[in-house]
């Protein structure tokens, strides 16, 4: 259906609309009009991708010049996949509509391993070796020795596409992975090199978030993406865990060993290159003693997004005298390994600030901070001059210079933290040097200054005016969408005690009270007694979860449990996961149902969706806190209060509130879909954690469901099971829920906005 | 450390976890047993390259890989007479040079290439600059004071957090125990109904503690004037005043000198009087000094109070 929204004319490639999408498209546009950053919380399973798709094509279709490209950010590959399908979906709509493609091209870029169609290196597995060894195939002085010796491999369509590929444009339409390979193999072109090049002038991109999140990959990637930019971070409630993430470095014994290893190969083959070929290393310090002048060039003309690791000081400065020499250089390099070795040599936890680090490497090992902050470069450009071809990983001295690079630039939002042994195993000797990020506006700053409209979105964003401050931007539009149902599909209930009156709750003091761990079994027993097919149960940690199986056993709750339903584990190993989640889903499918028992922050509690019977009822044990002994979380907390005065309870509410309505909102995936929502500890029903939840949540969350006890709860779900197991069709919805054309136009579009909308 | 061990005697640190390794200028490694044997004297030779070597230069290893250990000690040596800091060169690119000159120097010397010449140049930077060595000893670079700074302000932002955190602590402490108290005081003296009593201090609770979420603490300046002190003020300078009032308006001073009329600064030069004063030299040129000027000051003296007449005085 073609809408108006606001003036413009959207096309919509379905015939009924949900009034909250409809009111998502107004606010959206409100922000691409102001050309400023907006934060958008909209329920999982009403449409937000096809929405935010359809609503910015049609806006770059009616304004080419103020917005020229839409950069889709979402997490995992199955999600962009479901991007792409919406996309192709929309831009047939508009061919049947106007007879005429539009003239957009929209394509994907994921990893080599994602894209390769070289027959040997695809076969390939890890990630990290498709790199490696695409990169012995691909990079320019192996592509140069092949010229006079043919027997150096090389990639033919790495050829294919360098011969050429860069003249061609590609024709208008959306390429997914397998479109991108197809179109590959028909023209002899690498898709992944493709790919990497015309998404600067593609108009439409779907990648992962790090690609632009993280700064290492980003400077690679997505420095030349045009200011005029839409940027959507799809389930970005996690975005500034992945901020914080991409700028830390985590340094262990073995990364230190294989770096000395990397360091010592690099000696030599400095030592060979000195007496073979004097020349190059000659030139490569020339050039440093000219400085990084053409950087500094391309970044003054403002055509590259500014790379935080690499800080525009030095850009503009030669790099330091005392490691220009590629020999001094690597005596440096030495030196500074040697100091780490010395600070992981401790027996207690140490917490310092970059500057007291600088100043004790300054006494230890005389390495200055300017030299310091030039490590990376200095290391890239030696790298790229010495030209070895075999596969060694240099992954551990790079990570190793970027250390060095992230301690001498930061001395603020950075910390150094130095734990003798692991928290769960304080016998074994394990140390580990954390160079920790506090503050996750470092690295998407440069997102924000870039590019014109940034829009941050998720199912779960609430409470929304933290974003703003831990991120350090101004969202010109924040606002949380509910769901408009026609019967109440989502029945949340915050159980209190057990069927003895002894209150449940994962608190320190009672998790391990027997008591309370058999109200939790016997929760878990009547539930599946009562709810038919899938159900889920989230626990705080691994550790928690396997306490309270083992007491299980012995209490007998898994074998009256096993007479209902079947039961399976997600465990820490992905593999693992993968088939008790494969067979969860066959026994859904085939049996009376089964039970998952998995892990908040876990890889199920993330991008697992359990829709209709997969997930009828959602349990969460506890309250999912994060481990607040860690270091590197208090340290953070500490920050967070100093900086954005934001409290250190406040923000642990806040984590653990996102994270427990991220699990229980795997059940509801769409309109048609019901479950039951189970908050099982005290602490859920007070209004501290009760008014964090997401506004749709809340809105089914009545007083009289907040503190319930074992029995009563099942009495509600069975008269609340039976309500929904009526059939119920798309007529019962129209007008309500879910809207025609006509029916749209009718209303009014304020007043479906205020329906809609709730602040 | 775990895999040292000692090369005369062969013990290792699982045999013994004591074991504490020593290392000398030639950066051989010994164990602590093994010098206080070999050394019992006070000097002798390293058993591995046969260098004389002074039993109090043994230092403990710091570093697990000798040469690095080795080459730290030379660059302290080194970096000691050559002190100079960025601050000392016109441009960054003589600096990166000198850099680079030293870094030659510690390499070569730790790399036993040429270190006849490389000594001899070391003896002649230290005769050439050695007024400038012993300046600098002990001067701080720009960036190392900037470094202590940011430390000292750390140190001082812990403090002040701590005393914050027990304040308020004990604040809020005092405060739930006063409510407390007021509210049994209420509910014992007061003839209301004990539920709005207890309801109305919850709802003031509440209220209380909405406002307090509301008030987040301004941020923090260093003095209450907001002046930064320190190097990172001196790039900015003080701010200059608003000018409120009406503009300055020039009027030319008009002087009574109570004697004859004034030669003005042309019939100074032209009339000859300068001929009777000496003339400038160029230093006094320089700094503006005209002798016509001169000139003109001694007969401004000479006249001044010529025909002054003495007032009676007033009784």
């Amino acid at each position: 259906m073609k809408l108006n929204v606001g003036g413009l004319i959207v096309y919509f490639p379905y015939d009924y609309i949900y009034p909250e999408q409809y009111a998502y498209m107004c606010e959206l546009k409100k922000a691409l009009d102001a050309k400023g950053h907006c934060l958008l919380e909209m329920p999982s399973g009403t449409g937000k991708t096809t929405t935010l798709l359809s609503l910015v094509v049609a806006y770059m279709l009616e304004n080419p010049h103020d917005v020229r490209k839409l950069i889709y950010c979402s997490r995992t590959v199955p999600e962009i996949e479901k991007v792409m399908e919406e996309l192709k979906k929309l831009l047939l709509y508009y061919e049947k509509q106007d007879g005429e493609y539009p003239h957009l091209v929209g394509l994907v870029l994921s990893s080599r391993k994602n894209l390769c169609i070289h027959p040997e290196v695809s076969t390939e597995r890890e990630g990290k070796i498709v790199d490696g060894k695409c990169h012995s195939l691909t990079a320019s002085y192996i592509r140069e020795r092949h010229n006079y010796d043919d027997t150096t491999p090389i990639c033919q369509y790495y050829e294919g596409f360098s011969l050429d590929g860069k003249e061609s444009t590609m024709p208008y339409g959306v390429y997914s992975i397998d479109d991108l390979k197809q179109y590959g193999r028909d023209r002899n072109w690498c898709p992944y090199f493709l790919s990497r090049f015309v998404i600067n002038h593609a108009n439409i991109v779907v990648y992962s978030y790090h690609y632009l999140l993280d700064p290492k990959i980003a400077e690679v990637v997505s420095k030349e993406l045009t200011k005029e930019s839409v940027v959507i971070f799809d389930e970005a409630h996690n975005i500034d865990n992945v901020c914080i993430d991409s700028m830390s470095v985590k340094v262990n014994k073995r990364i230190i060993d294989r770096a000395t290893e990397n360091i010592n190969l690099l000696e030599r083959t400095v030592a060979e290159m000195r007496e073979d070929d004097h020349k190059k290393l000659q030139d490569e310090y020339q050039r440093l003693v000219e400085g990084l002048r053409d950087a500094s060039v391309a970044r003054e003309t403002d055509v590259i997004l500014s790379n935080p690791v690499l800080p525009d000081a030095i850009l503009t400065e030669a790099v330091p005298g005392n490691i220009r020499n590629a020999e001094h250089f690597i005596s440096f390099l030495k030196r500074f390994i040697e100091y780490l070795k010395t600070r992981l040599r401790v027996q207690h936890v140490v917490q310092e600030s970059p500057a007291g680090f600088l100043k004790d490497i300054q006494t230890k090992v005389c390495i200055e901070r300017k030299p310091l902050r030039f490590c990376a470069e200095r290391l890239a450009s030696l790298l790229r001059t010495l030209e070895i071809s075999d596969l060694t990983d240099f992954s551990p001295v790079i990570l190793i210079t970027h250390l060095a690079t992230l301690v001498a630039t930061y001395t603020k939002g950075f910390t150094i933290i130095v734990e003798p042994f692991d928290d769960k195993t304080p016998t074994v000797s394990n140390p580990i040097l954390h160079v920790s990020c506090l503050d996750s506006s470092i690295a998407i700053k440069p997102v924000f200054d870039r590019f014109q409209t940034v829009v941050i979105t998720s199912g779960t964003l609430s409470p929304m005016d933290m974003y703003p401050k831990i991120l350090n931007f101004h969202p010109v539009i924040m606002s949380s969408f509910t769901m408009t149902l026609a019967r109440p599909c989502l029945l949340p209930m915050i159980v209190s005690k057990g069927n003895d009156q002894v209150a449940i709750s994962s608190k320190y003091e009672t998790r391990e009270d027997n008591a309370v761990i058999r109200n939790y079994g016997q929760l878990l027993v009547e539930v599946a007694a009562n709810v038919p097919d899938g159900i889920v149960c989230f626990f705080t940690s691994y550790l928690y979860l396997e306490s309270v199986v083992a007491s299980w056993y012995d209490q007998g709750v898994i074998d009256s449990l096993q007479r209902y339903k079947l039961l399976f584990i997600e465990t820490q190993d992905s593999a693992e996961t993968s088939f008790a989640l494969m067979y969860y889903i066959k026994a859904c499918e085939s049996g009376r149902g089964a039970v998952l028992l998995s892990v908040a922050r876990g890889k199920v509690s993330e991008g697992v969706d359990f829709d209709h019977h997969l997930g009828r009822a959602v349990l969460m044990f506890g309250i999912p806190y994060v481990y607040t002994q860690s270091r590197i979380l208090k340290a953070r907390l500490d920050y967070l209060r100093d900086q954005f005065q934001i409290k250190e309870n406040d923000f642990l509410t806040f984590d653990a509130m996102r994270h427990a309505a991220q699990c229980v909102g795997r059940a509801i995936r769409g309109k048609t879909d019901y479950g039951i929502m189970i908050f099982a500890d005290k602490r859920f029903s007070r209004s501290d954690k009760r008014s964090k939840l997401p506004k749709w949540i809340q809105e089914h969350l009545k007083d009289s469901l907040t503190n319930l006890s074992t029995e009563e709860a099942v009495q509600i779900a069975k008269r609340w099971l039976r309500q929904m197991a009526q059939p119920f069709t798309r007529e019962d919805q129209l007008g309500v829920s879910l809207l025609t054309l006509e029916q749209l136009q009718s209303l009014e579009a304020s007043k479906i906005q205020e329906q809609a909308q709730q602040n | 450390m775990e895999d040292f061990t000692c090369p005369r005697c062969k013990t290792s640190k699982f045999q013994n976890p004591s074991l504490k390794m020593m290392v000398n200028v030639c950066g051989h490694g010994l164990c602590e047993s093994c010098v206080d044997l070999l050394f019992l004297k006070g000097s002798g030779s390293c058993p591995e390259c046969r260098i004389p070597l002074r039993r109090n230069n043994f230092r403990i290893q710091l570093f697990e890989d000798a040469n690095v250990e080795k080459e730290v000690d030379i660059r302290k040596r080194v970096l000691r007479d050559f002190n100079k800091k960025e601050e000392d060169f016109g441009s960054l690119a003589e600096y990166n040079d000198y850099l680079e000159e030293v870094e030659t120097i510690i390499y070569n010397l730790a790399n036993n290439i040429d270190i006849v010449n490389t000594n001899k140049k070391i003896e002649q930077y230290k005769r050439d600059n050695r007024e400038q060595i012993l300046k600098s000893k002990g001067k701080l670079g720009r960036e190392e004071y900037e470094l202590e700074e940011m430390l000292e302000f750390e140190k001082q932002q812990t403090e002040l957090r701590k005393q914050e955190i027990i304040m308020e602590e004990t604040e809020t402490k005092k405060k739930k125990i006063r409510e407390k108290e007021a509210l049994i005081d209420e509910l014992m003296f007061s003839t209301e109904n004990a539920k709005n009593i207890v309801e109305t201090f919850a709802q003031q609770a509440k209220e209380a503690k909405e406002e307090e979420a509301k008030a987040a603490p301004a941020k923090k300046t260093h003095f209450s004037s907001g002046i930064q002190i320190g190097r990172q003020s001196q790039s900015t300078f003080l701010p200059v005043p608003a000018e409120d009032g009406p503009l300055f308006v020039y009027k030319p001073f008009v002087m009574q000198t109570d004697g004859p009329k004034l030669p003005n600064d042309e019939d100074v030069i032209i009339k000859g009087y300068t001929n009777h004063v000496r003339s400038e030299n160029e230093q006094e040129r320089a700094g503006g000094f005209r002798s016509n000027i001169a000139c003109m000051r001694a007969l401004q003296d000479a006249f001044s109070g010529l025909y002054h007449v003495r007032k009676a005085p007033v009784h």
